[in-house]
């Protein structure tokens, strides 16, 4: 229970939020109906299969509501795909703090039959491996992290590669050659982040800096707004992101200036201002896994794969994208794929100038999962 | 004859509640008579004119005014009415002055002219011989300045039905007979007047009628002219009363606790004590006599050693205490108790049962770190025995007792801790007739057993034949110390007012 | 005719249970329509909050873990309250007591362990009561109004713990997560039958809390100073000193339920810590009566609301939001229905008892 009293506020706003909670709560039953009534009329081979995917409860932890338009939707996307594809019952819990909170409501999932677990923020990392334990018989996803057990995977996308791409739209588009970039928070992830798309940014525009903001929270629509106003106060006249809200998207907008998305396809956030966004294609991967503990075939694993695998992808870019944008993301993005291009390969300079990266040579994954410093050209410390 | 009453009350039942506070009440009152409404605390008389005033409505009854009934759902009906209610606390705006007072909340043309507004209470002043200063603001004005703004305020709405609740609890008696010179006038003047009150020599002095209550019923409507102060006694009490405040006699009075030029600030910092000096003596009653807001309630809290001295010294029996705490007091084997005005907001706990009022005085003197009720249960037991104390049981919350044995208790803890020196203040207000005289004998028991008892009380007759010596205070300052046998009211009435004997003294002497 | 409140003469014992009765209906029939408007069998998510928060031996392990800081915290709290001294401040002071806590735990992790948390458990108590003893001694000191005091030291607690878990704690092996480091096996208390021993700590606070009150005669002070200041004073009692204990005790509680959440559940000194406990638990305190017994039962309750709660948000699906809002409702029911406990609306006539 948060505060007390805010409850009996909030109360006010019932009203409104017996509308929204209607709406949400229709769909996701209907949806959840669907795929059942698709395989009683399939042949009894899908029927076999159904048994066995009742046997599997999969519950998804979010660290927002999965109306945040952006990380905890993008994973509430793919939740659905999971359950359009193979019928399995799944369950959510929104807004789970990245606290011992996550503990008990993975217990109460597990308690509630769930056998399977996605929880999807870093932050819940040691908890996930704590309770990891206690439930050996239990398969635990966890989002962004690093550590593994036998029953718990560690899973993430390269996002870098698409942020890379997404960092070539803004460089071209960028007059003041300075792009705003509001963070969440300084880990790996995030500073990998900045880098790939400083480096895209580079390598269409030698001249781009990019200003780094830090907001210290994952889901704060407000915070994250004013951060890109501070940036765009600034001098920057593109901002880019890593959080899980649209607010810096908005930023933008009212600004009349550029912008790039993150997690899913912004543009309806700002149509005027977005250009593309990096995006989480999660539906896939979860089809794949859920599946493999269906099958009895799970593993325990750290899987970090890219483009070749379909989870993360660049949105289309919207009409305010730069002229001939296009071509080069294409050209990128299948020299990415096959291999050609790497987006960390050398040579890197650092913030000081000290190459870190060798012509010739690249940084390997354990290097990018423990990046812990910035490239040449963003400004901004890791602190 | 008829057209000539003024109010009538027929039947007026009203109820709290379970609690039956107006039974069947009748009242008549005429044209220029001066009406006594007279009963002890809770006899139902401030429920009955807050009825006329419009604050209650009764639960069945009629109300006539001037013959014609009246169902009042507000206090401005009733003020429409012609009736105006002059409340024991005033209702008066201390920053406004007192013109300002007067037409506030009045409805009048928004162009009243200010002259003639003051035209008008002029003539009212004149009318009634009243005086006011019409650009002194309130919180500059003493009680019975006040008091005198609330009647013109009241006369100026165009009252001539005028109800006083104790007018006369924060007069000296110097005031009180101007007061009663105003309301002579009134009547003069065709008014009606109405005036609650528990004093019996004012109802004889003053009133033309007498309207007994006695637990929410009037129990007899008389004219003065056929009654008594014993047949009024035994009508609010119903039954015989013996009056008689004994003075005990006593030896052995020898000097016990000395009060040396003490001088106490109050929270304002200013000086609510200045330079006081008497001595206590044992076997004695010590009366204070003062208006209101004199000092006696820092003088009382000084001699207990709650307030600290700005100046001067206690030295009781060659010892000095000044400065020490009760506690303090106590571990010096000097045994001092009081009973404070507040009794409930500071003499006991009102939510605590006996024993745990008992314990008050007591729990510090127990050894170790826990409370042992069992020997106070005895004693509580024996208190209440003692005193007659009317309660369910020792485990009932005091605050539910009926004032005089609210006030037992208090005193009879007290006493229990045999005191040296036992302070009192006002230890009768607000009880019954018999309680009172219950006190009154426990104080005379304490005399005769060598306490020295300090006696701050209100009633001046009662001060005069209980007391043996009478100390007078005006504005924090001495203004007298006398004999009770060898003084009058209008003596003391004097001091109170701020003449030092030794000038009523010369000014008799010449 | 008109309507007024007014105040009601004690209520007896039976009217209270009936109104409180009527209240909890009122609050099954009000949440009840809510939870229809969202597309929910009222009957069916009810009997789930009871069967989410004691429907198995797991979850009324997860209830009991869930009201052992509320009935710690309720148990503080009360005690001040005794006072009438208005402890806002619960919140802050479980913060600043899981803050000494964490400091024993992360320092000095290599001693033995029952060494380890009995340090951690002092340490709490200081911190937690010298938090509660600032805004004590200013009342003491200059009369300063400890409800907005207390209130504001809540924030200040919150933000230090911030302060700490973005600069000086964090920690390094979490690569730039901005998070205290976990504590070690010896700074986390064991468990007793299935639960962290901190069940047994409560309960025997519990015990401990009403003997203080009743039957000791530091406990007898605080009663009478919070009836009365005049009569405190009257009777000889040294106010300050009284004030500044009872705020200790009462925080010094806060304190240690704060020690019990970082060590035996967030294993960790995070700003969730308090999550909120310390305003239920003034909830709790009141509607207790601020008798210790019945916390255990008020405390369990609510704990029971908040697991309740979460379970249905499971296992209805229903939004978070729309979860707290079923939780608020009840809650407002079963508030309100104090109201009519103290006061009653009189219509027609209109009369307001004088004096």
């Amino acid at each position: 229970m948060k505060k007390t009293l805010l409850k009996v506020g909030a109360l006010l706003m019932a009203g409104m939020l017996v509308l929204s909670g209607c709406a949400s709560t229709a769909t996701t039953t209907k949806e959840a109906e669907k795929p059942a009534a698709a395989g009683e009329a399939a042949e009894p081979e899908k029927k076999e299969a159904d048994e066995a995917a009742k046997a599997v409860k999969v519950g998804f932890i979010y660290v927002g509501p999965t109306g945040d338009g952006g990380w905890s939707y993008a994973h509430d996307q793919g939740r659905k795909y999971l359950e359009e594809k193979l019928g399995v019952e799944t369950i959510i819990k929104e807004s789970v703090p990245e606290s011992q909170e996550v503990e008990a409501v993975a217990a109460d999932m597990i308690d509630q039959g769930c056998n399977v677990i996605f929880a999807t923020s870093f932050g819940y990392m040691d908890y996930i491996e704590k309770i990891s334990k206690e439930f050996p018989e239990v398969k635990f996803f966890h989002c962004s992290g690093y550590k593994t057990t036998e029953n718990m995977t560690a899973y993430f996308g390269r996002i870098y590669q698409a942020r890379y791409l997404s960092g070539i739209v803004a460089g071209m588009k960028t007059e003041t050659n300075q792009i705003g970039y509001v963070a969440a928070m300084p880990i790996p992830e995030v500073i990998r982040g900045i880098n790939a798309f400083t480096l895209g940014a580079q390598s269409v525009n030698p001249d781009v800096k990019v200003k780094v903001v830090w907001t210290n929270t994952w889901y704060d629509p407000a915070k994250e707004k004013d951060a890109a106003i501070a940036l765009l106060d600034g001098g920057a006249d593109v901002i880019a992101q890593h959080q899980d809200t649209a607010g810096p998207q908005q930023a933008a907008e009212e600004r009349g200036v550029w912008s790039v998305g993150y997690n899913s396809d912004m543009s309806s956030f700002a149509p005027k201002a977005n250009l593309t966004s990096a995006v989480w294609n999660w539906g896939p991967y979860y089809v794949e896994k859920v599946q493999s503990v269906i099958d009895g075939t799970y593993k325990s694993e750290s899987y970090w794969k890219g483009f070749e695998a379909g989870i993360v992808d660049l949105a289309p870019l919207t009409a305010n994208a730069p002229e001939g944008a296009q071509a080069e993301v294409d050209a990128a993005k299948a020299a990415i794929i096959d291999g050609s291009l790497n987006p960390f390969a050398g040579p890197i300079k650092d913030q000081t100038g000290a190459v870190k990266v060798a012509e010739g040579s690249a940084m390997t994954d354990e290097e990018m999962l423990a990046f812990d410093w910035f490239v040449e050209g963003v400004e901004g410390e890791i602190k | 004859m008829r057209e000539s009453v003024m109010v009538e009350l027929k039947n007026i039942t009203k109820t709290f509640g379970t609690v039956l506070a107006n039974e069947d009440v009748d009242l008549i009152v005429q044209k220029g008579e001066i009406h006594a409404l007279l009963g002890e605390n809770g006899a139902g008389k401030s429920t009955l004119v807050n009825m006329l005033s419009g604050i209650y409505s009764p639960d069945s009854g009629s109300i006539f005014i001037r013959g014609k009934q009246m169902n009042f759902d507000s206090p401005k009906e009733s003020i429409a009415c012609g009736i105006g209610m002059v409340h024991q606390h005033f209702k008066l705006v201390d920053r406004l002055t007192a013109k300002e007072n007067i037409i506030a909340g009045n409805k009048g043309s928004f162009f009243t002219s200010g002259k003639e507004i003051e035209k008008k209470i002029i003539s009212l002043c004149e009318k009634y011989d009243l005086t006011v200063d019409l650009s002194k603001r309130v919180q500059d004005m003493s009680v019975g300045e006040k008091q005198m703004l609330e009647i013109i305020k009241v006369l100026y709405r165009g009252a001539d039905i005028l109800i006083l609740d104790e007018p006369t609890a924060v007069l000296i008696p110097q005031e009180v007979e101007r007061l009663f010179n105003i309301i002579r006038r009134m009547k003069k003047e065709g008014c009606a007047v109405i005036i609650i009150t528990h004093k019996l020599g004012e109802v004889m002095e003053l009133c033309d009628k007498v309207t007994v209550l006695r637990r929410g019923k009037n129990v007899e409507s008389v004219d003065i002219a056929q009654t008594s102060p014993k047949h009024l006694t035994e009508l609010m009490v119903g039954g015989a009363v013996d009056l008689e405040i004994q003075r005990v006699k006593t030896e052995n009075k020898e000097p016990v606790y000395e009060i040396k030029n003490i001088s106490v600030m109050n929270s304002d910092g200013l000086k609510a004590l200045q330079d006081v000096s008497f001595t206590m003596h044992t076997s004695e009653i010590l009366g204070v006599a003062a208006v209101a807001g004199s000092g006696q309630k820092e003088l009382c809290e000084a001699l207990f050693g709650l307030v600290k001295l700005s100046q001067g010294e206690l030295v009781f029996k060659g010892e000095n205490i000044t400065g020490k705490t009760p506690r303090e007091i106590y571990k010096k084997g000097i045994s001092m108790s009081s009973v404070p005005e507040d009794r409930l907001g500071m003499g006991l706990v009102g939510s605590m049962d006996i024993v745990d009022n008992l314990l008050l005085k007591e729990y510090y003197t127990q050894k170790g770190l826990f409370i042992n009720r069992k020997p106070l249960k005895e004693k509580a037991k024996e208190l209440v025995n003692r005193l007659q104390v009317s309660t369910p049981g020792i485990h009932h919350p005091v605050k539910q007792l009926s004032g005089g044995n609210i006030q037992k208790v208090l005193l009879g803890r007290e006493i229990y801790l045999e005191p040296d020196v036992l302070i009192t203040s006002y230890p009768v207000r607000g009880l019954d007739i018999g309680a009172t005289y219950q006190i009154y004998d426990l104080l005379n028991e304490q005399k005769k057993k060598g306490v020295s008892v300090l006696f701050v009380g209100e009633d001046l007759d009662v001060l005069l034949n209980l007391s043996d010596r009478i100390l007078v205070l005006c504005d924090g300052k001495v203004t007298g110390l006398v004999d009770a046998k060898n003084t009058t009211k209008e003596e003391i009435g004097m001091m109170m007012a701020g003449h030092t004997q030794e000038t009523i003294q010369n000014k008799g002497g010449a | 005719m008109r309507v007024r409140v007014v105040k009601a003469k004690e209520s007896s014992r039976n009217k209270k249970i009936l109104i409180q009765t009527m209240a909890i209906a009122a609050a099954l029939l009000i949440t009840g329509v809510f939870i229809l408007a969202i597309g929910h069998n009222p009957i069916n998510v009810y009997s789930s909050m009871i069967k989410g928060s004691f429907g198995s031996a797991y979850r009324v392990k997860e209830t009991i873990i869930k009201a052992v800081p509320l009935l710690i915290t309720a148990l503080g709290i009360a005690a001040a309250f005794r006072m009438k001294f208005w402890n806002i401040g619960a919140e802050g002071q479980i913060i600043m007591g899981a803050f000494g806590a964490s400091f024993v735990a992360l320092r000095f992790a290599d001693l033995p362990k029952g060494a380890v948390l009995l340090s951690m458990m002092i340490a709490a108590v200081v911190c937690g009561g010298v938090w509660g003893i600032i805004p004590g001694y200013l009342k003491a000191k200059w009369g300063t109004n400890e409800s907005i005091v207390t209130l504001m030291m809540n924030y200040i607690a919150l933000k230090w713990i911030v302060y700490l878990q973005y600069g000086p704690w964090k920690d390094p092996a979490s690569q730039g997560f901005p998070k205290i480091a976990n504590f070690a096996d010896s700074a986390i208390l064991p468990k007793f039958l299935g639960v962290h021993i901190g069940w047994i700590i409560a309960l025997v606070l519990v015990v401990v809390i009403h003997i203080f009150i009743n039957y000791t005669k530091k406990g007898y002070e605080i009663v009478v100073l919070g009836e009365s200041e005049n009569t405190a004073r009257y009777a000889g009692m040294d106010i300050k000193k009284i004030v500044l204990l009872a705020t200790f005790i009462s925080a010094g509680i806060a304190g240690l339920a704060g020690m019990i959440q970082a060590s035996a559940v967030s294993n960790t000194l995070n700003m969730q810590i308090a999550g909120g406990a310390g305003y239920t638990a003034i909830i709790i305190a009141w509607l207790s009566g601020l008798s210790a017994p019945w916390m255990v039962v008020v405390s369990l309750l609510f704990a029971a609301l908040i697991q309740g709660g979460s379970f249905i948000q499971t296992a209805f699906q229903i939004p978070q939001s729309a979860a707290d809002i079923i939780q608020a409702l009840i809650l407002f029911c079963v508030l309100g229905s104090q109201f009519f406990i103290q006061y009653k609306v009189v219509f027609g006539g209109g009369e307001v008892r004088g004096n």
